[in-house]
């Protein structure tokens, strides 16, 4: 008896069998297809599902039960998905209408860009009387033309400006496809950064469900916009094991990220209900409810709580469009707005004066900006820059709860420790361009301690530090030495990088 | 049933030359012409000891086809031929030693130049090399290394370091160690073509191999080593270049490319990748920072 | 008359079990045993081996399902495995890492070596030099029980025990260097996920199946020099205790570097000493490594066993081969002493060409030049083989039985094997398919094409004397009609592969354009993989099946001339119930002077009178 308020939904069904993207066509494939779809049948399908979050397990049979049947109402599985068209991810192929027809050739035109179509791509009419009739299936597309020449004949061709729906949730599809091969073995299928390869990783690879990624050139409080996670997938992470992925087309790129930022939320969907229910209805306190309503119960009290009732009161909840259902209304609306707003160009960083010229003053400058107290960089990252600060082996608070960790260091918002850079090494995992540095330092990193300081500094003075951060991996360092005098770059001969 | 087998074992060879007949005409073979000078040459090498062995192969099949044959009739009852009685003949021995040995010898002494052009560096073109950075406008002294790149290869990508710019705008000569004015680039090697240009080859972790099958070329990167790797396009366009030597479980995914440019071509990229790496989010770009 | 009566039997009644009181079984059932008898221990390996060649060949089905079907769903056993279940059962990279590495290891240490040294020399060398056991009945069992707990090892390193042994991710984890193990990936723990625990036990096995090895060498060279009948000289002896004697000289000679090698590098993955790590490589964001080593090391080091290796899996092959084919064709070897001298050039030669794996690694190019050369001169011996094997067949009665029919396949594929070789060997066309599938064709042609036929050969027609039954010939052939045709679809398009440039050791060749035209092809080989592989079930069948059931066998089934013949079928404590005297050479087959086309080397000479001088006048 749900009463949300969503828009259509599709449903993006695939071949249970294959998950390879379709690479040749030859007619062989397709016999070795029919074989391996029998092999598979034999053998059982593969269950492939979503794995659940740490804390699911721990919420109560019935509240699991409403996560996952809510979660899959929205989402899906990853082989018979769910696109909802609430949330802001690009799905189809393209939409558009019609603008000539005949009964088997369609001239569209469509919302740019739209990534490719090829013949076997389906036509899913969204007005007309065309519309709960089944979708047509486009046997040729001319790029040029806009024209569709359809699989079946149809009976009446539509009329101009017929909405139609070009490969309804394909780019979703597709970006599932080459997630499995690329991406899963280290991500893992539901994004949890937690596949079969990750343990034997450092750092771990990202985790979305929290929709926190790190390297972004956005606002410190706004999340990643489209453009960050392409330059991540497209020019990978140095020092570390995420690679890059420069020889992706500019379709599957878009495709892999659309599905990423899908994952990404429905992760955070769970995230959210998960902990949201927790409160309430997780083991743990719902054992303490009953032990309360037991001695209530001794006491002669008359209103106390039993598993059933507590029980009782969650169905209650759920069934009631004013509880359970406004409240993960508002999650997703919220969820969807941070993610809505991150994409437009206000939330992008503008510095708005260029980057001073690199030189020894601005490098004098910077070093000195960094060895103040009131920025406190070395409280983490050392006082000669090698990463490691008096925080490295102090107790810290965790990002999210505030509570002291338990084991000396810095941890990240995924919980796992984690290492403040050592400048020297040259290696700039979120980029080397300066625009990048000057993102780190103005809005930190997000989800991990580095904190953002544009409110603190000036631009100038951002890039000052940007200037001292690329000299350190130049400077030759003499114990004692103290304030060394920064030497300009361009006077030098030859420089040496000290690693 | 003897007869089968004879056929048998005459039928294979057959289907085996047949498959490398057709296997041109079906993809199955070489990824196109060479497009290298050493790689033509490396492709002359490999026909010439196809010939070679093709006939060796058909030679010796057809040769134990007879005897097989020959065999199975002498085992029919109606015949009376005798076995031959013979441990064998000094002469053939004779034969059959020396001729493959001159062959082989052949082989093996005709293309010893081809490997000293390749790896052995006072046999490396130089002069050529020299004149290619020449054009380029280089502000170099002799001592200067000649290599245009430095590719690193580590767990799973091709990180490439080019030598920079200096204040007026020439390009610097490939330093040893890294320079502030260092251009960095991941996955994508762009070169000048015609002409031989040498890249530096490492690892920063454990062994790759650079290959570019199209050129023929193949390399592996060693730990500790710098390993200088000097190859010549002869057409501008993109290769594809990957691993060939087990790194890991991303052994597969180290996909890069090398674009053989124009000498334009080549200055032009470097100068993109300068202004891109200096990019600081002010000046309006049209695009984003990508190639 | 000779006072061994040799009877005719072969095999005309059936189905006769224990009625004339031998226990054709005897061998068998003492398997389970610790016994130093040799015939017992040869069958130990055998059997053992048999097993192995079904693991390793279901390892190789998982390398071939991911090219064929790369990133889908493996049926049946993709839910076996716990990481990839979370993946819906599909192989994840490091995991098929794993597999091909494994796959190697077990093929070469587990199944090759150990059947032509383990099995066929133990249960051969005493019965056909006429010896009634080996020099060192101890430490021949002590070779075989070595094999059991690599094959533990190799075992923990698939990542079969899981948390147990130290391997995180179960199979994940397993090792997977390739077989080849270079440092610093398999030196260094933090590499690869195999280069941890997985890594640990691989090494464990390896020094432990070289020790069995040594056990074996040391074992054969004394027995073949000290223990032969009287009669028996060096130049009578058949050709396969040759191979096997020159076999064992090339492990004496060669293990020993490689158990050292193990050792270092085991140190190096466990204590971090650095013997083949240079300094300052920084692997998965570890420290830098201290350094002061060379990978380089590693691949003389290795390769300096392992070319001697390849030899040794591919010698005692060529020796049982030519005995094989002698008794089949009825004619002598041709070219005795040359087969004889060919086989020591081959295994001198082998220990001068171990860089011919190294071309393209970045040593000295002059290094490559030298090597070159003598790697080319390694294909005459072998080439003088082949011609003297179809000389062997040439003028003679072929009886086309299955051993026949697998020791031609022998001589087939070892001509494609031999032949691809010479690519190799020519250093700038080494430049391109180095590390391709060519490489791949190779080595499949010469161990499985040319070695495993000769095994499967040797099973049947040592068989009888094993076992006193015949395995059956109808099944024998279909198993290799199916093998045949199988290996060929599986590994000649390897070739072409090669040279279209699809490296080894890829997960997923498709991802670059430029190969993606080869996955039907791939697609096909894996199918005529998946038919080889389960063909093996009809070869094991049958053996199973004769043991029982096959037609009973007399001494000497296939009127063959070396002593072995001459023994019981089986062969009970102490080989021969009459100590045989050597009189002539193995293969004096089809004597036009002798009643009969066989002349066994036992049977004593025949004095003859002289026949009468035809009158003057005529």
């Amino acid at each position: 008896m749900r009463t949300f308020i969503h828009d259509q939904k599709v449903s993006a069904g695939m071949e249970a069998a294959s998950m390879a993207p379709a690479i040749s066509r030859s007619g062989f494939r397709c016999l070795v297809g029919i074989f391996c779809l029998g092999l598979t049948l034999f053998s059982g399908c593969g269950k492939l599902d979503f794995t659940p979050r740490e804390e699911f397990s721990r919420l109560e049979p019935y509240a699991q039960n409403y996560v996952s049947t809510v979660l899959k109402e929205y989402y899906g599985t990853p082989t018979e998905m769910v696109v909802w068209d609430r949330l802001p991810v690009k799905k189809h192929l393209s939409t558009g209408k019609v603008t000539e027809a005949t009964d088997h050739q369609v001239v569209l035109e469509l919302s740019e860009p739209h990534q490719e179509i090829t013949s076997g791509t389906e036509l899913l009419w969204t007005s007309g009387p065309l519309k709960n009739q089944g979708s047509s299936w486009i046997r040729n597309w001319d790029e040029k033309t806009h024209t569709a020449t359809l699989v079946t004949a149809l009976k009446d061709p539509p009329e101009a400006g017929t909405t139609v729906v070009v490969g309804p949730g394909q780019v979703l599809v597709r970006g599932r496809h080459l997630y499995a091969v690329h991406c899963q073995h280290c991500h893992g299928v539901s994004g949890d950064g937690n596949g079969p390869t990750a343990e034997y990783l450092n750092p771990l690879p990202r985790d979305y469900r929290k929709g926190v990624f790190k390297f972004t050139l956005t606002q410190a409080q706004e999340r990643a916009s489209r453009e960050d996670l392409a330059r991540t997938v497209e020019e990978g992470i140095p020092g570390t094991y995420m690679p890059s992925f420069k020889l992706l087309t500019p379709d599957e790129s878009e495709s892999i990220i659309e599905y990423v930022l899908w994952l990404s939320m429905r992760g955070e969907t769970e995230y959210q209900l998960v902990r949201f229910l927790s409160d309430d209805y997780s083991k743990e306190s719902v054992a303490e409810r009953v032990k309360d309503g037991l001695e209530k119960k001794k006491a002669g009290e008359t209103d106390y709580e039993t598993y059933a009732s507590i029980r009782e009161d969650f169905v209650t909840a759920v069934n009631d469009p004013e509880d359970m259902q406004s409240e993960l209304d508002s999650m997703i609306e919220l969820m969807v707005s941070r993610w809505t707003s991150s994409q437009t160009p206000e939330a992008r960083l503008a510095p708005q004066e260029n980057r001073v010229a690199y030189d020894a003053r601005s490098i004098a400058h910077g070093r000195e900006l960094y060895l103040s107290k009131d920025l406190n960089c070395v409280a983490c990252h050392g006082d000669a820059g090698y990463g490691d600060g008096p925080q490295t082996y102090s107790i810290t608070k965790d990002l999210e709860t505030g509570k002291e960790n338990v084991e000396p260091g810095l941890y990240d918002a995924w919980g796992h420790p984690i290492q403040p850079r050592n400048l020297h090494t040259g290696i700039y995992r979120g980029g080397r361009r300066p625009i990048d540095l000057y993102s780190r330092v103005h809005a930190g990193i997000k989800g991990t301690p580095m904190p953002a300081f544009g409110a603190k500094l000036k631009d100038q003075d951002i890039w000052d530090i940007v200037n001292f951060i690329y000299s350190v991996p130049f400077q030759t360092e003499q114990a004692g030495s103290g304030m060394q005098k920064a030497e300009d770059p361009a006077s030098a001969e030859k420089e040496v990088a000290i690693k | 049933m003897k007869w089968f087998w004879c056929v048998f074992f005459a039928f294979w060879p057959l289907v085996a030359v047949v498959l490398c007949a057709i296997a041109p005409s079906m993809g199955w073979w070489l990824p196109g012409p060479a497009a290298s000078p050493l790689g033509h040459r490396i492709d002359d090498l490999f026909y010439m000891i196809l010939v070679i062995t093709t006939i060796t192969f058909v030679g010796t099949q057809v040769g134990l086809a007879y005897v097989l044959f020959t065999g199975a009739r002498r085992t029919d009852p109606d015949v009376q031929e005798k076995t031959w009685f013979s441990h064998g003949s000094h002469e053939l021995e004779v034969i059959w030693s020396t001729v493959p040995a001159l062959v082989l010898l052949f082989i093996a002494l005709y293309q010893l130049n081809v490997w000293a052009e390749y790896r052995v560096k006072d046999a490396f073109p130089k002069k050529d090399m020299e004149s290619v950075l020449a054009r380029l406008h280089q502000k170099r002294t002799a001592r200067d290394s000649i290599a245009l790149a430095e590719v690193t290869a580590r767990q799973f990508e091709w990180r490439i370091r080019y030598p920079g710019f200096d204040a007026e705008g020439n390009l610097l000569p490939l330093q040893e160690d890294p320079q502030p004015t260092d251009l960095y680039a991941v996955n994508d090697l762009h070169l000048p073509a015609n002409a031989p240009v040498m890249i530096n080859l490492k690892t920063q972790d454990v062994q790759h191999s650079f290959f570019l099958p199209d050129l023929r070329v193949k390399q592996d990167a060693v730990p500790g080593l710098v390993i200088p790797v000097w190859f010549e396009a002869e057409h501008i366009r993109s290769y594809p270049l990957l691993c060939a030597e087990l790194c890991g479980w991303g052994h597969y995914k180290m996909k890069a490319r090398f674009v053989a440019e124009s000498d334009a071509g080549f200055l032009n990229y470097l100068r993109n990748l300068h202004s891109q790496q200096n990019y600081d989010g002010v000046q309006q770009k049209a695009d984003d920072g990508d190639e | 008359m000779s006072s061994i009566a040799i009877t005719h039997d072969a095999g005309a009644q059936s189905h006769q079990p224990a009625e004339d009181g031998i226990d054709r079984l005897a061998l068998l059932k003492q398997v389970y045993k610790f016994s130093t008898d040799h015939k017992v221990i040869g069958i130990q390996f055998l059997l053992f081996n048999l097993v192995m060649l079904m693991v390793g060949g279901a390892l190789a089905l998982g390398v071939r399902w991911q090219l064929a079907f790369p990133w889908e769903q493996v049926p049946i056993f993709g839910h076996l495995v716990a990481k990839n279940i979370s993946m819906g059962g599909q192989i994840s990279p490091e995991f098929y890492t794993m597999l091909f590495t494994m796959h190697a290891s077990v093929m070469i240490w587990l199944v090759i070596i150990p059947v032509l040294a383990g099995a066929f020399g133990n249960f051969l060398i005493p019965l056909m030099i006429g010896a009634d056991d080996m020099a060192f009945p101890l430490l021949n069992a002590l070779s075989f029980w070595l094999m059991l707990p690599t094959a533990f090892f190799f075992a923990m390193a698939l990542g079969l025990g899981g948390e147990l042994s130290g391997v995180r991710g179960g199979m994940d984890g397993g090792s997977a260097q390739g077989w080849t193990s270079y440092p610093v990936l398999s030196a260094l723990k933090q590499a690869s996920p195999g280069s941890e625990a997985g890594q640990f036990w691989w090494l464990m096995a390896v020094n432990c199946v070289g020790v069995s090895s040594m056990m074996g060498s040391v074992n054969y060279m004394t027995t073949i020099i000290n223990m032969r009948a009287p009669g028996m000289t060096l130049f009578r002896m058949p050709l396969t205790i040759w191979s096997m004697f020159i076999t064992a000289i090339l492990q004496a000679f060669a293990l020993p570097v490689l158990t050292a090698t193990g050792f270092m590098l085991m140190m190096d993955n466990t204590l971090g000493t650095c013997f083949f790590v240079p300094s300052g490589l920084v692997v998965n964001n570890a420290e830098p490594t201290l350094g002061g080593g060379q990978s380089l090391l590693w691949q003389h080091l290795f390769w300096f066993y392992s070319h001697p290796a390849v030899y040794i899996m591919v010698l005692p092959a060529m020796g049982m081969v030519s005995d094989m084919l002698s008794c089949t064709c009825r004619r002598p070897i041709f070219g005795y002493k040359p087969m004889v001298y060919s086989l020591a050039a081959i295994a001198g030669l082998g220990f001068i060409v171990w860089g011919h794996h190294m071309f393209i690694s970045g040593m000295n190019p002059a290094l490559g030049m030298t090597f070159m050369v003598s790697t080319i001169m390694i294909a005459l011996p072998s080439a003088v083989k082949v011609f003297n094997w179809i000389g062997t067949i040439w003028g003679g009665r072929p009886e086309f039985n299955c051993v026949f029919l697998n020791c031609v396949a022998f001589v087939s594929m070892f001509i494609v094997g031999g032949l691809s070789g010479i690519f190799m060997a020519a250093v700038p066309v080494d430049i391109y398919i180095h590390d391709t599938y060519f490489i791949v064709a190779h080595f499949h042609y010469v161990l499985f094409g040319a070695t495993l036929f000769c095994v499967f050969g040797g099973i049947h027609f040592w068989f009888p004397k094993m076992f006193g039954r015949l395995m059956n010939e109808t099944w024998g052939k279909i198993h290799f009609f199916l093998t045949f045709i199988g290996f060929n679809g599986t590994f000649f398009p390897m070739h072409l592969l090669g040279i279209a440039g699809m490296p080894r050791r890829y997960a997923d060749p498709y991802l670059h354009p430029y190969l993606e035209h080869l996955l039907p092809l791939n697609q096909f080989m894996t199918i005529c993989a998946i038919i080889m592989g389960f063909a093996q079930f009809i070869l094991i069948g049958n053996f199973l099946w004769s043991c029982l059931y096959g037609k009973i066998a007399g001494r000497n089934p296939w009127r063959a001339n070396g002593l072995e013949w001459s023994a019981p079928s089986p062969p009970g404590h102490g080989n021969f119930d009459i100590p045989p005297i050597v009189y002539r050479g193995p293969y004096e087959y089809s004597d036009p002077d002798h009643d009969s086309d066989f002349w066994p080397q036992w049977e004593p000479p025949v004095v003859r009178p002289k026949k009468p001088e035809p009158p003057a006048d005529q």
